[in-house]
């Protein structure tokens, strides 16, 4: 095949924007952490780093949602196009298991289902991108938001948790930050990465703050129901005649098959100023041009959803408190580690990083490199998540790896210490 | 008025999709008493005719039950699941992908999302096809990423006008969308054409653009031939799916591949692997003969209708397109009207051919189930005489 010689120059190129986008993400830090690893150590990695106890057999998700799926791949009702909003009995077994938990009904319309809550997450990001307008952010959070809002030219100005006050949003900080062009604020609840659970109280202040601000809240509970200490989860839309709320949630933490993408994006709105802003359209408008989650699975969410035994359950809530405990505890027993709020649900828990008690450590970057390579342990260093110098640390995973990766960080932290 | 002008050139209207109009049509057929038959949209899934194949289904079932792939997978994709796809594809190509040249999406729909994503930036331009299939253009104005109209040719068996192509490419144009087998035209392009379209891409220093979502569905005289052949002459990204050919569309499983082989190369069972290697000839067979056989009905039946006229008989895919008279209709004014109101009194559903960028033409789809073909088209000839002037 004859090759004509090459044109002047190229004319396509990368987007920047991309590339700048995915700088800092989780998987981005982990990835580089795995790069460290070093592979004459035959000891197994233990991985503190990702939310993702899917693997652990401890963990196992339910059999009646694997049926569930099974049966729905079998009926071959659901190998075609699923329509772009979702299909109906998906949508109406979302707003039906929602509902349980709210003082007024949603409908299916309010229901747009998703590739997992990542793409609720894009989509309501993209919905409020416009020119110069800004959404408030939880520092510590989860990165991603600002990834999408980055690429989105969404501008993203961040508000703090308060560890001295169980991480409880600093409202006084969402005030002086919010200006007119001020879209939305975003609340993760069951916290990641803090672990922490909103009190209903706070809950209620975060709505009567927003509203007075005219903003909606976005309300990421992809942790749903995951809490095992004293403060029950409140779902924020029961705030919803307060102020708008956008609900996004997922099967993939609770059932843990995060694999399966499969999650929704909710308006709980019961006044209708969501409908009434174009915000709704706006929602149709995107999910009308991107791609769908698979129709199976959705053909399956309805069985996953009504049929799913609660012992299966209070067994993963139960585990997770063991784990918990057993975090705290260990973490307790670590000089240079402190935990400031013992978690109280979801999967994580933030920790501080005393450096003054270390020798030869840099930062909580070089303290998680020099873990990963000396003892195989990964966990994510603080500055991915907003927090330099403190770690956020994974506790879903196997007890027994649990058990095994805090001796190996102790004896890490031994090894550095700073000679007294 | 002059109704052997050439079909009026218009942009699609940048705020439908298929999807959309497809429903709308819907409602207004839900009024009329008779059982509703869609010729409308590429997913023959509704017939039984049409179901995939076990070899699919049990790989699928068998990673499910395996309980290994219940978590998050690399951005990229599994490794064996690139591998499988990377292999698969190689096969048709005279040089081996590498698994890294491999993108697993969400379905052929994120394969285009992100590949516009990727190349769009401030004042770029992109070509794209008319007729075509709308997303490119939804997504293209989305990210801000102009788009630029080329004509297919009907009465060159609906090949690209590269003369056009050369006119509209400037130094901002980054790359040309090519769809083969094509939608919504039912064309196959040749060798040559193919080769002709790499040229004049590499000339203009931009990529091309391969959908290949039908890839393998070809039925008619050119052997489909995969653009990424001609990966050498100029870069290729190919976009594809195991929706059409293994008649899965909601299994969402596609992928978005870089053939640029002057640049690269030489390296537990997910469902994948299996279902690509483990599905039968004779299952691809029966589905092409089905669909060689719909569009030879469509084809036939068509002729005998005074108001419709088909350029070229379909080569491939599950569409083609054919050209309305509307002077030889009282009372219908365009081809939105005709749609409307064929669904309204005969329940059955045609994509008016504005949607995919020629306005007064239909899009007829043929993957549907033969007895159920012949009645809607015996419908659509009862309404055409009807309606005749």
């Amino acid at each position: 095949m004859e090759n004509g010689g090459s044109p002047k120059e190229w004319r396509f190129g990368g987007n920047k924007g991309l590339t700048h986008a995915s700088a800092v993400t989780v998987r981005g830090v982990i990835n580089k952490l795995m790069e460290k690893l070093n592979a004459d150590d035959t000891r197994p990695v233990i991985p503190l780093a990702q939310g993702d106890p899917s693997a652990f057999p401890s963990f196992r998700t339910t059999t009646f949602a694997e049926d569930a799926v099974c049966a729905a791949v079998r009926s071959a009702n659901f190998n075609g196009y699923s329509s772009t909003v979702g299909i109906p009995s998906g949508r109406r077994a979302v707003a039906e298991y929602l509902s349980k938990d709210l003082p007024y009904k949603l409908s299916a319309d309010d229901v747009f289902l998703t590739i997992g809550c990542t793409q609720a997450l894009e989509t309501v990001i993209t919905v409020l991108a416009r020119p110069g307008a800004n959404i408030l952010l939880p520092r510590p959070g989860f990165p991603y938001y600002e990834a999408r809002a980055g690429f989105s030219g969404l501008e993203f100005r961040h508000f703090d948790l308060l560890p001295e006050k169980d991480w409880e949003v600093d409202l006084a900080g969402v005030e002086a930050l919010s200006d007119e062009n001020t879209v939305a604020m975003v609340i993760i609840n069951p916290g990641n990465p803090c672990g922490n659970v909103f009190k209903y109280q706070h809950l209620k202040k975060v709505a009567e703050t927003a509203k007075k601000l005219g903003i909606l809240v976005i309300s990421d509970e992809v942790y749903d129901h995951l809490t095992f200490g004293s403060s029950p989860f409140v779902p924020m839309g029961v705030f919803g005649s307060i102020v708008p709320v956008i609900t996004l949630g997922s099967i993939s933490k609770r059932w843990v098959v995060p694999g399966w993408r499969l999650g929704w994006l909710v308006t709980n709105d019961p006044d209708g100023i969501l409908m009434k802003q174009g915000i709704v359209d706006s929602i149709k408008g995107y999910v009308d041009i991107t791609s769908d989650p698979v129709t199976f699975m959705q053909g399956a969410l309805a069985q996953i959803l009504e049929d799913t035994p609660s012992d299966f359950f209070e067994g993963i809530v139960s585990l997770l408190k063991e784990c918990a405990e057993t975090c705290y505890e260990r973490t307790s027993e670590i000089p240079c580690l402190t935990c400031p709020c013992k978690p109280e649900g979801s999967m994580f828990a933030m920790v501080k990083l005393n450096l003054s008690l270390l020798e030869g450590i840099e930062d909580d970057l070089d303290f998680c490199c020099k873990l990963a390579k000396e003892e195989s342990v990964l966990i994510l260093p603080g500055f991915a998540v907003g927090l330099k110098n403190w770690l956020r640390l994974t506790f879903a995973i196997e007890p027994s790896s649990l058990d095994d990766g805090f001796q190996r960080i102790n004896a890490f932290s031994k090894r550095h210490a700073k000679k007294q | 008025m002059d109704c052997g002008r050439r079909v009026q050139e218009m942009e699609a209207p940048n705020n439908i999709t298929i999807k959309g109009m497809l429903g709308l049509l819907s409602d207004a057929a839900d009024e009329g008493g008779k059982k509703l038959i869609s010729l409308g949209i590429g997913d023959p899934t509704a017939y039984s005719c049409f179901y995939t194949c076990s070899a699919a289904q049990q790989p699928l079932l068998n990673a499910l039950n395996s309980r290994n792939f219940n978590g998050y997978s690399p951005t990229v994709g599994l490794p064996q699941t690139r591998m499988a796809v990377a292999d698969y594809l190689s096969r048709g190509l005279p040089y081996t992908l590498h698994s890294n040249d491999v993108y697993v999406t969400n379905g052929c729909t994120q394969a285009i999302e992100i590949t516009l994503s990727i190349l769009a930036r401030p004042g770029a331009n992109i070509l794209l096809p008319r007729p075509g299939f709308p997303i490119y253009g939804l997504c293209a104005a989305f990210r801000h990423l102009e788009a630029r109209y080329f004509d297919l040719l009907p009465e060159k068996q609906w090949e690209v006008d590269l003369r056009a192509v050369q006119h509209l490419a400037d130094h901002n144009t980054v790359a040309i969308v090519i769809i083969n087998p094509g939608n919504p035209c039912g064309n196959v392009y040749s060798f040559q054409h193919l080769k002709e379209i790499a040229e004049t891409a590499k000339r203009l220093g931009i990529v091309v653009i391969a959908d290949e979502v039908y890839g393998h569905l070809s039925f008619g005289e050119n052997p489909w031939v995969s653009m990424g052949v001609f990966g050498s002459v100029g870069p290729v990204i190919t976009l594809g799916s195991l929706s059409k050919r293994w008649l899965v569309p909601g299994w969402r499983l596609g992928w978005l591949v870089i053939n640029d082989p002057d640049a690269t190369l030489k390296t537990p069972k997910a469902a994948v692997p299996a279902i690509i290697e483990g599905t039968q000839e004779v299952f691809f067979r029966k589905t092409i003969n089905i669909l060689k056989q719909t569009s030879d009905i469509c084809y036939q039946k068509i002729k005998g209708i005074a108001c419709i006229k088909c350029p070229c008989k379909p080569q491939g895919s599950m569409a083609f397109m054919v050209k309305l008279n509307v002077c030889m209709l009282k009372d219908i004014s365009d081809d939105i009207d005709f749609c409307f109101k064929l669904a309204k009194e005969e329940s059955v559903i045609i994509l008016p051919g504005i949607v995919v960028g020629l306005k007064n033409w239909l899009r007829i789809t043929f993957a549907v189930e033969p007895s159920a073909l012949h009645e809607a088209l015996r419908r659509l000839n009862s309404f055409c005489q009807r309606h005749s002037c």
